[in-house]
């Protein structure tokens, strides 16, 4: 039976998440709908929650099960392990989806508040996407897993499609919706299978079996886990946006309110790596022969993909999407390089951790300013950055800094989580990936720089736009970015030690499997 | 003893002719003069003219989907029903807890307008 | 004698693979929900089925979780429906075609 103690300490960031998403719904049905405090709550909330996690963090350090079940639920005397585990890899990913989404509420409160009528549903929305991303990060159980993945799908598909009078939200949110259902369809199936084998939804239990030497022997057995395995990778890949499961993602991110395709661009994908590296570094690395070349062409073809169609978009939000496809697959690099070393002895699941945590302030700060340029332009195609850098040299500069961290250039925070990357998969035997995601990089340059260009050097035909007024909350946003962005490229020590700690929480048999 | 594979071929069986029946005996009783019109597809009261997704009332749908939503809750209260007096007091807070959050979305739907009938 | 796994999981996959044609080969959105459902509902069999052969309670709940889950996602999926078709009067996956590139 669920202990109440254990939930009440170590599942505390979601309840405060729960509470608050519910005091911001009913808050608003209170104003009737009206200009409020519902952008305020759901940012105290937040905080809130945020600050539940590090101090969960700091003071009870280890692995903290929540949900454990002893009883008729079990296999015979045995308890089941949790549900639901509060590690040092679950705060790694609360820590991220809270801070993220916090910069994506603080930068996009204006955005949102001339565009639609429902604010505390919008709000209320948001909080649950990141209940749904802890739940993520922390899932332990084939059954949380498929909640928190459903459940973060269909907030996000109706955050896609919010603003209903616009055409292109809704049609964004429609295919969101199409691929979404059929793939999380797909993942169930799969996961059904591994019940068959498994004989339990319990990942660490799926984990011990996938480990015992003799179920390579049994008849048909990879006939069986192999489809299983692919089903549910294809799930998790939907959600990250690795190609082939990307169609979904230059559509949502170019229809979807810009608030929402930063959010898009960040949470689902973190929590969606986190998912991935528990359930098949942590726990199914024993397998790794099986999964590995099915990763690894997933891998290839993001990098390649992503940054080449990248190259024709004309629309700011639709480059940003490809764009976030290639990064996702350097950080799938990371995991298919099982085993590597890199700088400072960060091995290839903190190499990704350091990416992923790179790469969400450097795609947060880019898109504050997105958000900014379509305030006041009123459009994100690429001819609304025309003569930025005269209307607003603070937008400009930041995002040129952050279009170089993407790249990877030094001494950017871009630079050191691609250098860990690579290097990683360079040391754990993917060395043709590692080139073919050095070649990508270069051919990033391009489309990137199709921006700088129009910011720079484009030549406005209708007269010369005034300055831009940057409001408080993105100055606030890019300036955090900024910060971030430089101090990780500096002084990355820190943050390499904290992520290597984060990945030898969740696999500790990783050093004595290396070599694969 | 009817074993599985018994009931299969009983629900089969039943599930093939209860619909033969009522065709059969529709065919034995009912007077048989053809006509042009007769021939028709059948359909309740006239002719559909156009579209028939604009005869929806948005009414309807709400309903419908309120209606889905809180019907599929229900499911989580058999099972919680059936071991009740086998669970400790923690469950029953659960449920509380499950039940104000559902009564938190009615209110929703009422304060939104979803439940009136216009 | 009774009905043996095997046959649960190979209704099931049967199932499933009707649904996947329908989301492939019908254009009607409505169609594809539909389908969509049909998917569901089989990977549903197969947990029941892969549960009782086991004797595993939690494939049961999952089952449970799985079909408000459904609900949820069906609730959703028509509400965009209907939104789509308000604002361009029609339903065909083919006629949504705003977004390219």
């Amino acid at each position: 039976m669920p202990h109440i103690p254990s939930i009440l300490t170590h599942f505390s960031p979601e309840l405060i998440l729960v509470v608050g998403m519910l005091l911001v719904l009913t808050y608003d049905l209170w104003v009737r709908g009206r200009e409020g405090l519902q952008a305020n709550l759901a940012i105290i909330t937040t905080v809130l929650a945020l600050v539940a996690t590090l101090v969960l963090w700091v003071t009870m350090p280890g692995s903290h099960p929540v949900f454990e079940a002893c009883g008729p639920g079990a296999k015979a005397g045995t308890c089941r392990p949790g549900a639901f585990i509060s590690d040092d890899f679950t705060h790694f990913f609360r820590v991220l989806g809270l801070l993220g989404t916090l910069l994506v509420l603080i930068s996009g409160q204006t955005y949102m508040r001339g565009r639609t009528a429902f604010k505390g549903e919008f709000y209320a929305l948001v909080l649950s996407a990141v209940l749904a991303m802890n739940l993520m990060a922390g899932a332990n159980d084939l059954i949380v897993i498929a909640l928190a993945i459903e459940f973060l799908s269909i907030t996000s598909y109706i955050l896609t499609a919010f603003l209903r009078h616009d055409g292109l939200s809704i049609e964004g949110g429609l295919k969101y919706f199409l691929y979404g259902s059929i793939t999380s369809a797909a993942m169930l199936f799969g996961m059904s299978y591994l019940l068959g084998i498994g004989g339990s939804t319990s990942v660490p239990a799926l984990a011990a079996i996938a480990r015992n030497p003799e179920l390579a022997q049994v008849q048909g057995y990879a006939n069986i886990m192999l489809p299983a395995l692919a089903l549910v990778l294809a799930g998790i890949a939907f959600k990250i946006a690795l190609v082939p499961f990307h169609q979904w993602s230059p559509d949502a991110y170019q229809a979807a309110p810009t608030p929402v395709t930063a959010f898009l661009s960040v949470g689902p994908k973190a929590a969606g790596f986190a998912v991935l590296i528990r359930l098949f570094v942590g726990s199914f690395s024993s397998l790794s022969a099986s999964w590995l070349g099915t990763m690894g062409l997933l891998c290839l073809l993001s990098m390649v993909v992503g940054n080449v169609a990248a190259l024709t978009q004309g629309n700011v939000k639709r480059m940003m999407a490809y764009s976030s496809i290639a990064q996702a697959g350097y950080m799938l690099l990371g995991v298919v390089s099982l085993g590597g070393k890199t700088l400072m002895g960060l091995d290839s699941v903190g190499a990704v951790l350091f990416f992923i945590l790179t790469y969400v302030f450097t795609n947060l700060g880019a898109f504050a300013v997105i958000i900014a340029v379509e305030q006041a332009t009123g459009s994100a195609e690429l001819g609304a950055y025309r003569g930025l850098m005269r209307r607003s040299p603070l937008l400009a500069v930041s995002l040129v800094v952050f279009f170089l961290s993407l790249v990877g250039v030094p001494p950017l925070a871009g630079f050191v989580a691609k250098f860990a990357v690579f290097g990683a998969a360079v040391t754990g035997g993917q060395v043709p990936l590692a080139v073919v995601g050095v070649l990508t990089g270069v051919v990033s340059v391009v489309y990137y720089f199709g921006v700088v260009r129009e910011m720079f050097f484009g030549a406005s035909e209708e007269g010369q736009p005034g300055p831009i007024r940057v409001g408080m909350g993105t100055t606030f946003v890019v300036l955090v970015a900024l910060l971030m962005t430089l101090v990780v490229g500096l002084w990355p020590e820190p943050f390499i030690t904290l992520a290597n700690n984060v990945a030898h929480s969740i696999a500790p048999a990783l050093q004595a499997a290396g070599g694969h | 003893m009817v074993d599985n594979w018994g009931f299969i071929a009983v629900l089969t069986l039943v599930a093939f002719t209860v619909p033969l029946i009522g065709l059969a005996l529709s065919w034995l009783l009912r007077p048989h003069r053809p006509g042009p019109i007769k021939q028709t597809t059948y359909e309740c009261g006239l002719e559909t003219i156009g579209d028939s997704w604009v005869q929806f009332k948005v009414q309807y749908y709400l309903y419908a989907l309120i209606f889905v939503l809180f019907d599929v809750e229900t499911v989580f209260l058999y099972p919680w029903a059936v071991a009740f007096l086998g669970l400790p007091l923690f469950a029953l807070v659960e449920m509380v807890i499950f039940l104000g959050i559902l009564a938190i979305g009615l209110i929703y739907a009422w304060r939104k307008g979803a439940l009136e009938w216009v | 004698m009774s009905v043996p796994p095997g046959h649960f999981m190979a209704l099931s996959a049967i199932l499933f693979s009707i649904g996947v044609l329908g989301v492939l080969l019908r254009r009607n959105v409505i169609i594809v929900l539909m389908s969509v459902e049909l998917m569901l509902n089989a990977v549903n069999l197969t947990w029941i089925a892969a549960g009782r052969a086991l004797g595993d309670i939690d494939s049961h709940i999952f089952v449970f979780f799985s079909l408000t889950v459904a609900a949820a996602e069906v609730a959703v999926g028509l509400a965009l429906v209907v939104a789509i078709y308000r604002s361009l009067g029609r339903t065909d996956v083919d006629d949504i075609s705003m977004l390219n590139g």
